[in-house]
């Protein structure tokens, strides 16, 4: 699945509507057969570490799992979200197997629910929380973060933590992300971008859309926009502190650092165990450093508040 | 699932007026304890959809709620019930049915499928 994105207009996949549950149903597939091997070997936490700029040395695995903490405790600080916030419902976009919900409903004593397309992570998800005794705080289900089951404005922080990636059509995923969060609540996106288009320019170059379809495939990506993008979309349905910061120089180590832990003994073991998505999956992550080192691929992060 | 995460779910499908509650199906209810903690229960019990609760615990088979939620002062009996039926209660297999439209979520080992199809949304 391929697609180009365009000034003034998000990347929607031009396929009809049944390849939107393909890509749906190949998402759940894909993480279904991943998370297991990815858990077993990093751990809950299913996003980038946040390691200081130009870091050199080289980190142990206890190292960047602190570092994937770390993400998470920056983000929060780049939204302005404290303690003092009496955060009291978190909605967890694309959770994954919890990670994040689990470590904010400590830290703040709030209620977290997360949506992922994965049975398999929502009932490991699910099985993490009662382990850890958290399971009155939080709960995980298979949902749609394009149709989320909830009414409106029940969560006073809406949290997407590298999941933006997945979805098809952006406008109607930040429209849902704003529908559910509460007036004066929150919303933190944190996900992977391509570069902002220069102005005049229209579309990415056609060896930049050549790398980032080769990894579209392998990940299940339907659509890459950038940062701009989303900021619009959000000045759009008239988000307030809109704010967004470019991460790319703070997760350099990560790519580097998953492939090492791919090609150790254990590493290569769980790789052949798992499958292919999961081989095809550690294929593609030079792609992800030359994405990044070229300048193509973003790490993106974007908050704003929905008005009172 | 359990019943305080039952309390939240809608369903989303284009045209439903009556989103929630959703009414439960259940073919396998298993009982997991949760640490008793009468703060949050108290805290809880402003946010809870009484009705909701009530008929989800009888489809669960827990008919000790009593039909009213009783007023600010909530007893410690009370809250032990309150306590079972909202957190300790688990649907591990069944359905939850939208009231208007009929359509069936299913759950499996404890979690929710709330995928809509396409001609849903």
């Amino acid at each position: 699945m391929t697609t180009t994105a365009s000034r003034g207009s998000v990347a929607v996949t031009a396929a009809a509507a049944s390849s939107a549950e393909a890509l749906r149903e190949g998402i759940a597939e894909f993480y279904n057969e991943t998370s297991g091997l990815w858990d077993e070997i990093w751990g809950d936490h299913m996003h980038h570490g946040f390691y200081d700029p130009d870091s050199s040395v080289q980190l142990s695995d206890s190292g960047h799992r602190e570092a994937q903490i770390r993400m998470i405790e920056e983000s929060l600080r780049f939204a302005g979200v404290t303690e003092e916030k009496k955060i009291k419902r978190v909605v967890d976009v694309g959770c994954g197997i919890g990670g994040s919900s689990r470590y904010i409903a400590s830290k703040f004593g709030a209620e977290c629910i997360g949506i992922t397309l994965s049975p398999v992570q929502a009932k490991r998800a699910n099985d993490l929380a009662t382990a850890q005794s958290l399971s009155h705080k939080v709960s995980f289900q298979v949902a749609d973060a394009l149709d989320q089951p909830f009414e409106d404005g029940i969560s006073d922080l809406v949290w997407s933590m590298e999941s933006g990636e997945h979805m098809p059509d952006k406008a109607k995923f930040v429209k849902e992300l704003v529908r559910v969060t509460a007036p004066g609540g929150r919303i933190i996106i944190v996900t992977w971008c391509h570069r902002n288009l220069s102005p005049g320019e229209e579309a990415l170059q056609p060896w930049e859309q050549n790398l980032l379809d080769r990894i579209c495939k392998t990940f299940y990506l339907p659509a890459w926009c950038s940062t701009t993008d989303y900021v619009e979309l959000l000045q759009s349905l008239s988000l307030q502190d809109i704010k967004y910061a470019d991460w790319s120089e703070n997760v350099a180590p990560f790519w580097p650092a998953v492939i090492r832990t791919a090609l150790t003994w254990k590493g290569l073991v769980s790789l052949l165990r798992s499958g292919m998505k999961s081989i095809k999956g550690a294929l593609t992550m030079p792609l992800m450093i030359e994405g990044y080192k070229k300048g193509v691929i973003k790490f993106g992060i974007i908050t704003c508040q929905k008005p009172l | 699932m359990r019943l305080i995460m039952h309390n939240m779910l809608t369903c989303n499908i284009k045209g439903v007026i009556n989103k929630s509650p959703l009414r439960i199906e259940a073919e396998k209810v298993i009982k997991k304890e949760v640490d008793f903690n009468p703060d949050f229960l108290r805290h809880m019990l402003a946010k809870i959809e009484w009705k909701a609760l009530v008929d989800g615990a009888r489809s669960m088979g827990y008919t000790e709620l009593p039909v009213h939620a009783p007023g600010i002062e909530s007893d410690e009996p009370f809250l032990r019930k309150f306590h079972h039926a909202l957190l300790e209660l688990n649907l591990e297999e069944g359905s939850l049915v939208c009231q208007e439209s009929g359509r069936k979520f299913p759950v499996n080992k404890g979690v929710p499928n709330m995928l809509l199809h396409e001609k849903e949304v």
